[in-house]
C-alpha cells in the first residue's frame, strides 16, 4: 500500500504516545474484565450450581460445557501461534516475520486464559495447587488431565524463553526510544547482553522453533489435550483417533484467524502499513483458508462414518450432532470463510482486507462454537443410554457465557499493556524490510 | 492321519491305530494327556476305540477339515448302537437344516464353520454353547476333555472355572478381599427402598441418588425389567485412573473405589469417564450440614485423626459412630462438600465397624432391600467363596439347574454341564474392561432398553429424580426462589 521504508521509528511508536482510542478500548476492556471477576466471585461463593451444568445420567445434564470447551479453545489459539512462529523462524518464511512476534504474543495470552479456565472450571479452586503437586510423580502417568497442564506449562516456559531471548536484540538497540519508567525491567531482560550472543540466540531460537514443531503433532494439539477425549472408551462422540488431527487443525485455523485480527488492528492503530502490508494479509487469509479446508474436511470424516453403518452408540451421536443448529452455525460459518478465500485467490480483486477480516471472526466464532459443542454434546450422548433424563439438556448460563467476554477483554488488555512494554513488531523483521539482513546493526536513528 | 475311511465303524475300525505314528498324537494337549484319555474311556463301559476315534475327527472337525455332517454321518450308527440314542444331526437332517437357514456362502465355503466354530470360541462367558456342544458331541467326546481342547484351541482356559463350571463373579481383584454385590434383578419390583435407604444413610443432597433403579422398556421382551445401579466399584476404574490428584482411588483394604473429600479438586473428569453416570457433584452447598452427619460432633478432624494410631482412631470413631472418616482418618463417606465430587461408596464407616459390628458386611440399600422383603441385593466379598453374594450366586444356580433339569426330562448331560450355565449372570458393560464389581443376574439390558416410570416413581417417594430441573433455580439469572 504504502511506499514508505520501514524504520526502527515506527516499531516503538506505541510506546511513546498514546491516542484516545486506546484509553477508550482499555476503560471498556478494564469494564467488562471487572463485570467478570465480579460474576465469578458469585461462582466462588455459591458454588458451580450457578452454572448451567449438572451430572449426567439420571441427573440429565452434562458435567462439562463452556468452561471446557473455551478451555480448548484458548489452548488451540496459543499452540496454533507458536506453531506459526515457530514456522517462521524455521523455514525461513521471512514475509511473516513482521506477525511472528504477535503470534508468541498471542500464544502467552491465550495460554493464560486456559490457564485461567482451569481455575474457573474447578469446584475447588482453593486446592489445586496442593492436590495436584502431591499427587503428580503417579498422576503424570495416568491422568489426561495431568498430561495437559504439564504440557501448558511446559509450553509457556518454551514461549517466554523463545519471547525472552528474541526480545533482547530489540531491547538492546532500541533502548533509547524506549520509556523511561521501565528501564528497570528493560535492564533485566536485557542483562549481559553483547552482540557477540546474536549469533548463539539464534540458533538457539531455531533448536526450540524445532522442537514445538516437532512436539505439536506428536504431544500438544495433536496429543495430549485431544487424548484427554479421545482415550476414553464410553462416551462415543470422542473417540476416536482422529481427534487429534481434527484438534490440531482447529488449532491452527483459530490461531490464524487470531493473528489476523491482532494484525489488522494495530496496523491501523499505528499506520504500519508499509510493514503488515496487504500482502501479508492476503497471504494469511490464504493458509486460514487451507487449515479451514482441512477443519471441514475432518468434520466430514467424522460425520459420514458416524451417520452411515457405525455402531448404535456413535450413530446416535453423528445424527444428534448433524441436527444440531449450534454444529449447523459453526460449520456453515467455515464454509462462508472458505467461500470467500476461495473466491480470492481465483479473483484477486474480491480480496479486502475487511473481508479477511470478517472471515476470521467468522472462523473464530465457528471454531469456538463446535469445540463447546465438542465437549458438551460429548457427554450428552454417552454409551450408557438408557437413562430417561439422557441426553440431557445444556445451553451456557450468563456467568459462562460472562467467562467468554471476560476472558477476551483480558486478553485484550495484556496485550494492551504489552504494546507498552515491548515491540510488538521484531527488529529483524523491519531490517528483512528494508533488506538489510539480520546481522545488520539496526541502532541507527 | 487317515479321515477318508467313512466306513469306520466300531468294530472294524483300526485306523486310529495304524495310520498314527508312534511319536504322533491327534491331541493338541501331547501323548500323554491322550493316554490318559485312553485309560480312562478303559475304565467305562464304553468303546474306548469308538471314543478316541470320535475324539480325533473332532479334533479334525476343529480344524475344519471335515464337516460336522460328515463327523456325524461317520458316528451316527456307532453311536446309536454304543448309547442307544444320537440326538446328533444325521447328514440328512444336517442338510435339511442348512437350506432353510439362508446360510452364507462364506459359511458354505468354510464347511459349516458351526460346531468348529463353537470349540474354538469357546470361553467363560460360552458355556452355554460349551453345554450345548457337548451335548451334540455325545458322552464319549465329552469324556474325552474336548472342552480342554476347546479352550487350548480358543487360547483360554478360564481360570475362574471351579466345580460349578465357569463362576460368573468373584476374582476381579487379583486377591485379597474384593466387596461388591451380587444384584437379582428377578427379584427386585423397582419399590426404590434402596434408593431412599441410601439417601438417608448419606445425606445426599437433592437428586444425587448414589442408588439409582431403573425400570426399563427394552425391544426384546416385553416383561417389566429393572435395573439396580449403585457404583460398579470397578476394578480397572477409569474414574481412577483419570482423576488428576488421585483422590478417586481403591482402598487396599476391600477394593472398593472412594473419593478424597479432602483433596478432590472437583475437575469433574472422573464423572466423564465413568462409563456408567454413577457420578454426582455437590454443585452448591449440600442440603445438610456438616454438622448434622453421624459422628460430626466428634472432637476431631482429618488432621488430629491421621496423627493417631490405628486403634485410638478407630475406637474414637466407633464410639462416636462416626459416618465420615474411615478407618485410615481419611473423609470419603457421606455426602461430599461443595465442589466435591461424591458417588455410591460401599458404605466403609460401616464396614470399618464405627457403626458397630452387626453393621459390618452391611451396606444401607441392601438393608432397606432386604427390610422391604425383597433380598435382590447381595452384599459381601466376592472373592470369598462363603459370602452372601457367592452363596447365593451357587443357591440360584442350583436352583435353575434343577429346574432344567427337570423340565429336560431327566436327561443326563454329564458332569460337564455346570449350574453356573444355567445362571443368566451379566456385569454392565463388561466389554469395557472395567471389570465391575457387581453382578447381576437376570435380563442384561439391550441397547435400545430405554428407562420408563416405574411401578413407583420418584415424585411417589419424594426423591428428585430429574437434578438439572432441581439445580436449575441456582442457575446465575434464573429467578432465584
Ligand atoms: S462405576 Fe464409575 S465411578 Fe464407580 S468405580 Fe466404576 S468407573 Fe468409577
Ligand atoms: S472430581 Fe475429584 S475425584 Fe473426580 S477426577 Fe476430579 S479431583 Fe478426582
Ligand atoms: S452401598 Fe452404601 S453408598 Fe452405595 S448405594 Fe448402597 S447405601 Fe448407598
Amino acid at each position: 500500500m504504502s511506499s514508505r521504508t520501514p524504520s526502527s521509528d515506527d516499531i516503538v511508536r506505541p510506546m511513546q504516545s498514546t491516542s484516545k482510542w486506546y484509553y477508550v478500548l482499555f476503560g471498556v476492556a478494564s469494564l467488562l474484565a471487572l463485570v467478570w471477576f465480579g460474576l465469578w466471585s458469585i461462582q466462588l461463593s455459591q458454588g458451580l450450581a450457578v452454572t448451567n451444568l449438572a451430572d449426567w445420567g439420571s441427573g440429565g445434564g452434562v458435567t462439562w460445557g463452556l468452561y471446557i470447551g473455551a478451555f480448548i479453545w484458548w489452548v488451540g489459539i496459543a499452540h496454533g501461534g507458536i506453531i506459526l512462529s515457530a514456522a517462521v523462524r524455521l523455514f525461513g518464511m521471512k514475509r511473516y516475520l513482521p506477525v511472528a512476534r504477535l503470534a508468541e504474543l498471542l500464544t502467552i495470552g491465550a495460554l493464560s486464559m486456559a490457564g485461567m479456565y482451569i481455575v474457573i472450571h474447578v469446584g475447588r479452586p482453593d486446592r489445586i495447587v496442593t492436590s495436584v503437586v502431591q499427587a503428580y510423580p503417579v498422576t503424570v502417568h495416568q491422568s489426561p488431565l495431568v498430561w495437559d497442564v504439564t504440557v501448558i506449562t511446559m509450553y509457556m516456559v518454551m514461549t517466554l524463553t523463545y519471547l525472552g531471548l528474541t526480545v533482547r536484540y530489540d531491547l538492546a538497540r532500541l533502548r533509547d526510544d524506549l520509556p523511561d519508567i521501565l528501564e528497570p525491567v528493560y535492564k533485566i531482560a536485557t542483562l549481559g547482553y553483547s552482540e557477540a550472543e546474536d549469533e548463539v540466540i539464534e540458533r538457539i531460537v531455531w533448536w526450540l522453533a524445532l522442537g514445538v514443531i516437532v512436539m505439536a503433532p506428536l504431544l500438544l494439539h495433536g496429543g495430549v489435550i485431544p487424548w484427554l477425549f479421545a482415550l476414553l472408551p464410553s462416551m462415543p462422540g470422542w473417540q476416536g483417533a482422529i481427534q487429534g488431527p481434527q484438534f490440531l487443525t482447529i488449532a491452527l485455523t483459530s490461531a490464524i484467524a487470531g493473528v489476523i485480527i491482532l494484525a489488522l488492528t494495530v496496523r491501523r492503530a499505528y499506520d504500519w502499513y508499509h510493514i503488515l502490508t496487504d500482502d501479508v494479509i492476503r497471504g494469511l487469509t490464504l493458509w486460514l483458508g487451507l487449515f479451514s479446508l482441512l477443519f471441514v474436511w475432518l468434520q466430514l470424516q467424522q460425520v459420514i462414518t458416524g451417520v452411515y453403518a457405525a455402531p448404535l452408540d456413535q450413530r446416535t451421536f453423528a445424527a444428534a450432532k448433524v441436527t444440531a443448529p449450534a454444529y449447523q452455525f459453526a460449520i456453515g460459518v467455515v464454509l462462508i470463510a472458505l467461500a470467500y478465500i476461495f473466491a480470492q485467490a481465483v479473483r484477486p480483486s474480491i480480496f479486502s482486507v475487511r473481508r479477511s477480516l470478517a472471515a476470521s471472526v467468522m472462523v473464530l466464532a465457528g471454531t469456538l462454537t463446535e469445540k463447546i459443542l465438542f465437549v458438551f454434546e460429548g457427554i450428552e450422548y454417552p454409551t450408557f443410554s438408557m437413562y430417561a433424563n439422557t441426553p440431557g439438556e445444556y445451553f451456557p448460563s450468563l456467568i459462562e457465557i460472562g467467562s467468554l467476554v471476560g476472558t477476551i477483554a483480558m486478553c485484550t488488555l495484556f496485550f494492551m499493556v504489552i504494546l507498552k512494554v515491548v515491540p510488538v513488531i521484531e527488529l529483524h523483521a523491519i531490517e528483512e524490510l528494508r533488506g538489510e539482513g539480520h546481522s545488520a546493526p539496526g541502532d541507527d536513528d | 492321519m487317515s479321515k477318508d475311511d467313512s466306513s469306520c465303524g466300531r468294530d472294524s475300525c483300526g485306523c486310529g491305530e495304524n495310520d498314527e505314528t508312534a511319536d504322533e498324537s491327534f491331541h493338541p494337549m501331547g501323548e500323554d494327556y491322550e493316554e490318559e484319555m485312553r485309560e480312562m474311556l478303559d475304565d467305562t463301559e464304553y468303546d474306548t476305540e469308538l471314543g478316541m476315534d470320535m475324539a480325533e475327527d473332532a479334533m479334525a472337525l476343529i480344524q475344519g477339515e471335515i464337516s460336522e455332517a460328515e463327523f456325524h454321518d461317520k458316528y451316527n450308527e456307532a453311536v446309536v448302537e454304543e448309547f442307544d440314542v444320537d440326538d446328533r444331526p444325521t447328514v440328512d437332517a444336517f442338510e435339511e437344516m442348512n437350506a432353510e437357514e439362508d446360510e452364507s456362502i462364506f459359511k458354505k465355503l468354510t464347511g459349516g464353520g458351526d460346531i468348529a466354530d463353537k470349540l474354538a470360541g469357546l470361553d467363560a462367558d460360552t458355556s452355554q454353547s460349551r453345554r450345548d456342544t457337548m451335548k451334540k458331541m455325545g458322552a464319549a467326546g465329552a469324556a474325552l476333555g474336548l472342552g480342554g481342547v476347546a479352550s487350548a484351541q480358543g487360547g483360554s482356559s478360564d481360570p475362574k472355572d471351579d466345580e460349578y463350571g465357569a463362576n460368573p463373579v468373584g476374582d476381579t481383584s487379583d486377591e485379597g478381599t474384593q466387596l461388591g454385590m451380587v444384584i437379582d434383578l428377578n427379584r427386585c419390583d423397582g419399590c426404590l427402598e434402596c434408593v431412599t435407604g441410601c439417601i438417608e444413610e448419606n445425606n445426599t443432597s437433592s437428586g444425587a441418588n448414589w442408588m439409582y433403579v431403573l425400570s426399563y422398556e427394552d425391544e426384546s421382551t416385553e416383561q417389566e425389567n429393572f435395573l439396580v445401579r449403585p457404583c460398579q466399584h470397578c476394578t480397572n476404574a477409569p474414574c481412577e485412573k483419570v482423576c488428576p490428584v488421585r483422590a478417586r482411588h481403591t482402598r487396599d483394604k476391600d477394593g472398593i473405589v472412594l473419593t478424597n473429600y479432602e483433596t478432590c479438586i472437583g475437575c469433574r473428569y472422573c464423572q466423564v469417564a465413568c462409563p456408567y453416570g454413577v457420578n454426582y457433584f455437590q454443585w452448591g452447598e449440600p442440603d445438610t450440614p456438616f454438622d448434622e452427619l453421624m459422628g460430626a460432633d466428634g472432637d476431631y478432624d482429618e488432621d488430629s485423626l491421621k496423627e493417631m494410631d490405628y486403634e485410638q482412631r478407630n475406637q474414637l470413631l466407633t464410639e462416636n459412630n462416626d459416618h465420615i472418616y474411615d478407618e485410615r482418618g481419611m473423609w470419603s463417606d457421606s455426602r461430599p462438600p461443595q465442589g466435591v465430587m461424591g458417588k455410591c461408596t460401599m458404605c466403609p464407616t460401616r464396614q470399618d465397624g464405627h457403626s458397630g459390628e452387626e453393621k459390618q458386611g452391611t451396606v444401607a440399600c441392601m438393608e432397606a432391600c432386604d427390610a422391604a422383603g425383597m433380598s435382590a441385593i447381595h452384599f459381601g466379598d466376592v472373592n470369598d467363596p462363603e459370602s452372601r453374594p457367592r452363596q447365593y450366586m451357587r443357591q440360584r444356580a442350583e436352583q435353575e439347574f434343577a429346574r432344567d433339569t427337570e423340565l429336560d426330562n431327566g436327561e443326563q448331560w454329564g458332569e460337564t454341564v455346570t449350574p453356573w450355565a444355567k445362571l443368566s449372570a451379566f456385569k454392565l458393560l463388561e466389554d469395557l474392561g472395567t471389570r465391575p464389581n457387581i453382578t447381576y443376574l437376570g435380563n442384561q439390558p439391550g441397547p435400545e432398553a430405554e428407562q420408563v416410570e416405574g411401578p413407583v416413581s420418584y415424585e411417589q417417594i419424594g426423591v428428585t429424580d430429574n437434578r438439572k430441573e432441581h439445580l436449575d433455580q441456582y442457575t446465575f439469572g434464573a429467578g432465584d426462589d
